[in-house]
């Protein structure tokens, strides 16, 4: 492959990096390639020893999605860092889909819990044949209600906090696994 | 990487060339994870003129980066002290 080739190669891949990204990760390897053919080597060895332009788009994808996920943080780009980190390889989809599946699910059960518990009165409200067994005493129903609703509330709000941490987290624990260089 | 660019401010390529004397790497990659070290605020770039050929980028370490680096190197040698040691114990429990 040639100098030519690579970069182009590289270009068409990251077509839908911002120009400004795009250009400078262009330029550092065509710094590279003229460098080294300074000091004597082939464009056909300096684009071997530099591995495929489509594992080093992947790696550059990886990286920039992170970022992006970093500084705004939302569910789409999120999926969009973990999408990118998971196609680095097998090791990914076993080490970073798997935890964050698992996570999810956490969340997910804990959520639903805590949902439930909020909305326990409403149940009264809208089913009162299952207030047939307790209804002779309102006042125990008065007190089982803001206890499911207090205990819904403060479990919904320790969530949300949990849920930014573990966003946090995970991001970091995806820049560990991109950090990681592979051998050829 | 960082202890690369420790004491000398580097350019690209001779990162590159430094770091795949000593082990089998795709070249291609250094250049990302570099991107990374550099958004994350451990290096700063610069370019730089050069006697023959293209200006060159350089990075230099930052103080952030440094002492990332210091915590890097002083966990690497707990590590590796650990695992000497449970080589040296299984080594000499075989001799016994």
């Amino acid at each position: 492959m040639t100098r030519r080739e690579f970069i182009e190669e590289l270009n068409a891949l990251l077509a839908d990096l911002p120009d400004k990204d795009r250009l400078d990760i262009l330029s550092d390897y065509t710094e590279h390639f003229l460098i080294g053919f300074e000091k004597g080597k082939s464009e056909h060895e300096i684009a071997e020893q530099l591995g495929s332009p489509k594992t080093v788009a992947r790696e550059v994808w990886a990286g920039y999605r992170i970022h992006q996920a970093q500084t705004d943080a939302s569910i789409g780009n999120i999926s969009r860092a973990i999408l990118a980190t998971v196609s680095l390889g097998f090791f990914n989809i076993v080490f970073v889909l798997g935890p964050f599946m698992a996570l999810i699910g956490v969340l997910i059960a804990f959520y639903s819990v805590a949902i439930t518990l909020l909305f326990v009165p409403f149940a009264f409200a809208f089913f009162p044949p299952l207030l047939a067994d307790i209804s002779e005493n309102r006042l125990l129903m008065l007190f089982g209600c803001l206890t499911s609703v207090g205990l819904g509330g403060m479990l919904f709000i320790w969530l949300l906090r949990l849920t930014v941490w573990l966003y946090r987290q995970f991001l970091r624990y995806l820049q560990f696994n991109v950090q990681m260089i592979r051998g050829k | 990487m960082l202890a690369l660019a420790a004491y000398q401010d580097r350019y690209g390529y001779e990162l590159v060339a430094s770091i795949s004397e000593k082990f089998h790497i795709s070249e291609g990659s250094v250049y990302p994870l570099l991107r990374r070290l550099t958004q994350e605020g451990l290096f700063v770039t610069y370019l730089a003129e050069s006697q023959e050929g293209p200006p060159r980028k350089y990075y230099r370490l930052t103080e952030r980066g440094r002492i990332y680096m210091n915590d890097l190197i002083l966990e690497w040698h707990v590590f590796s002290r650990g695992v000497n040691q449970i080589i040296e114990e299984g080594l000499g429990y075989d001799e016994a």
